[in-house]
């Protein structure tokens, strides 16, 4: 199925050739389960959780 | 609150009123889809809560030769309440943007290319170019990127034990 008319011959608005992202399988491999990783992140961004950051 | 999917698509919106605007390719593998309808109730949410409005949504298919099949949201069968968002697309993509979206798919796979303004941060955003504020960064963190962190500090810390 053709793209409309429209589309070609105007200027592209990505500009360069995209990479595929990281698949969100490398997070959960090895070590705990993906369900304990999720808690785990789910902690880390928990308003209130301060102490960790050292500059 | 507005419900977005049944008023006509915002046609004057003031440049300086303009959200970030993002994309993202969806790979679905080959013999993988399971299309429930579940996407287009939260996609139709997203719209009617005001917090995105959807600019274009394209369907890519990358053939085992490496060619692209691109195929307009307006020709997909059975578009059911998703109807009403693809008469208020922009189709802001061009031709070169389908070769250089495709060129994150693996052969054989199909792909859902959708782009969306945050309306959520359009006010913020407004406000902060008023202030005189300029964007310099932005980004996305990976999940994985956090889960990496928490790790090296919980291994730093049991290194100190």
């Amino acid at each position: 199925m053709p793209l409309r008319a429209a589309r070609v011959g105007r200027v592209g608005v990505i500009g360069h050739p995209v990479a595929k992202t990281a698949v969100v399988a490398k997070a959960v491999t090895p070590g705990p389960s993906p369900i304990a990783k999720t808690a785990v992140v789910a902690a880390a961004v928990t308003p209130g959780r301060a102490g960790r950051r050292r500059l | 609150m507005t419900n977005l999917t049944t008023e006509p698509a915002v046609q004057d919106t003031d440049l300086d009123e303009l959200g970030p605007v993002d994309y993202i390719v969806v790979e679905f593998p080959a013999g993988a889809s399971n299309f429930t309808g579940e996407m287009a109730k939260a996609l139709l949410a997203l719209v009617d809560s005001g917090t995105i409005r959807v600019i274009d949504i394209l369907i890519l298919t990358k053939n085992e030769d490496g060619t692209v099949d691109a195929k307009e949201f307006s020709d997909v069968e059975e578009l059911g309440p998703l109807q009403v968002v693809e008469g208020q697309l922009a189709e802001l993509l061009a031709a070169d943007d389908v070769v250089h979206l495709a060129a994150a798919m693996d052969p054989g796979s199909t792909a859902g290319v959708l782009i969306w303004e945050n309306l959520w941060a359009a006010p913020f955003a407004a406000a902060a170019r008023r202030s005189g504020g300029q964007l310099i960064a932005h980004g996305r963190i990976p999940i994985q990127a956090i889960i990496a962190s928490i790790e090296a500090d919980e291994a730093h810390s049991t290194e100190g034990e």
